[in-house]
């Protein structure tokens, strides 16, 4: 699975970095026109909204690509040499899986990344690096990191889970590759029925645990935490069991639903 | 001696058309088979079969006494009727790949058969012509020392320099203890390189055996047999 990983990863990698210095550019062209404290000219807003337009263009279209990397392979001639490898389907769905997770992690990073700098760069803060780290440190405990990448994973996970399995099955149904497209369909139908469902079982079931009293053993139950799974704030950190558990299956459903019908179901 | 292909009762349909209907068929160990039928007899359908593409609707099919999985896939060494690729790679990339994936992989002979076939390492998948694709893939399918070769089409739309040249690639490097299958309807070209033959005409067989015996028996080339058998 890591050797099919490394020719994900190589494929995309080239976008990736095309993806990331256009980002680059586009940041600073706007950090350099606010810093220039210029307001109000028609050519500097428009320019503004320009590259901010662009920017969401740009994420736009890299996330269907890192997503359509799965289709590709159900509905490109390239499919005829991934479903000859001695893989399984399992295998094949988690190495895409995981290779578009490492890319938006990498992604959100580095323009996370690339904002910090351009800020510290052009905006006149009368802070240093080091103490902003400090500051931010003070104010997220561990917990509070933990349940943020926790809630990030499993969002990320069960969102490319249900894309796959959505694209998937989509081709399994409809063999003709114009409307293969209905995959979109699939999807929004799986995200209402599987979002109505968390709702649900949420609010029938609203006992969360608080992170913030984990030595007091405490599981609380109130009506605030109903429709999250999770719920940050700066002094506490719940999470709502149910919701959580019901997340949890049903990414694992999608995942092993999706290894099955690539492995089992489709027909190239 | 051993089969290496065992079908059994295969049925292939796509909602309302059968593309194989109950064929059952062994194929021996060491034996280069000629699928040979018209565009939509059900060759590829059958092909893809063995190799993973496809699902059958009915029936047994066993590679090495194995169904159809991973294993199989393993021991398999497939050329495609179409460029399957990656865009992004170069020459050597699609050498790492098969390196990686498949043990049976031969770095030196596929560095021979490029060399024959007029290819650099170096070069991009993406820009090379049909013939010239046609010529790389066949370079990786031939340098694996798999049990059981499958090649579709393997002449097909490539100019006649190239298709002598892909005709003497697969007579000499393919290992000899392994079996071949080889679909084509470009019968007079390959006649010559099949121990047997098998007609498909919509979905069924309708005629095989051994190529020599049936050229004594009818008196004619495999060609002509096609042409009777597919004429009436």
């Amino acid at each position: 699975m890591l050797r099919f990983m490394k020719y994900e990863i190589r494929g995309t990698y080239r976008y990736i970095t095309g993806v990331l210095i256009l980002s680059l550019i586009l940041f600073t062209a706007i950090y350099h026109y606010v810093n220039r404290g210029s307001t109000g000219s028609l050519g500097g807003n428009l320019f503004v909204t320009l590259c901010i337009l662009l920017l969401f263009g740009t994420a736009l279209v890299t996330f269907l690509y890192i997503v359509g990397s799965f289709r590709k392979e159900l509905y490109e001639d390239t499919g005829y040499l991934t479903f000859t490898l001695p893989l399984t389907g399992y295998q094949i769905t988690a190495s895409k899986l995981l290779v578009a997770l490492l890319w938006f992690f990498v992604l959100g990073v580095a323009v996370t990344a690339i904002n910090l700098v351009l800020i510290f760069a052009y905006l006149p803060l009368e802070i240093s690096f080091g103490e902003l780290l400090r500051q931010i440190a003070e104010m997220l405990s561990f917990k509070h990191i933990f349940v943020f990448l926790l809630d990030a994973v499993l969002s990320g996970v069960g969102l490319l889970a249900l894309i796959y399995f959505s694209m998937a099955l989509s081709r399994v149904t409809f063999r003709n590759r114009k409307i293969g497209g209905l995959w979109f369909a699939v999807f929004l139908i799986l995200a209402v029925i599987l979002g109505y469902g968390r709702y649900r079982i949420a609010d029938l079931l609203p006992y969360s645990l608080d992170l913030g009293n984990l030595n007091d053993g405490a599981m609380t139950t109130g009506y605030a935490t109903n429709n999250f799974i999770f719920m940050i704030k700066a002094s506490t950190v719940k999470i709502n069991i149910a919701g959580f558990v019901f997340s949890l299956l049903t990414a694992a459903a999608l995942f092993l639903g999706t290894g099955y019908l690539v492995e089992m179901k489709t027909d190239l | 001696m051993s089969n290496i292909v065992e079908i059994k009762d295969l049925t292939k349909k796509y909602y309302l058309t059968t593309a194989l209907d109950s064929i059952s068929l062994n194929i021996e160990s060491g034996r280069i088979v000629g699928i040979l039928g018209p565009n939509g007899s059900g060759k590829t359908t059958l092909i893809k079969i063995l190799t993973g593409l496809l699902r059958q609707t009915k029936g047994e099919v066993r590679i090495d006494g194995h169904p159809v999985g991973v294993y199989t896939k393993s021991i398999v060494s497939y050329l495609p009727d179409r460029n399957h690729l990656f865009k992004w790679m170069r020459i050597k990339d699609a050498c790492n790949l098969f390196s990686d994936f498949y043990a049976d992989f031969d770095r030196k002979k596929f560095a021979e058969l490029l060399d024959f076939m007029a290819l650099g390492i170096d070069m991009k998948v993406d820009t090379l012509s049909k013939g010239m694709k046609e010529k790389l893939v066949l370079a990786l399918v031939l340098s694996r020392q798999a049990k059981l070769y499958v090649l579709d089409e393997p002449i097909a739309g490539v100019d006649p320099v190239a298709r002598d040249q892909i005709l003497d690639a697969i007579i000499n490097n393919y290992n000899r203890e392994s079996s071949m299958l080889i679909t084509t309807h470009l019968v007079r070209d390959m006649e010559n390189i099949f121990d047997d033959v098998m007609f498909l005409k919509e979905g069924k067989i309708v005629l095989s055996g051994n190529a020599e015996e049936l050229r004594e028996e009818k008196g004619k080339n495999i060609d002509e047999i096609y042409k009777e058998v597919f004429s009436g």
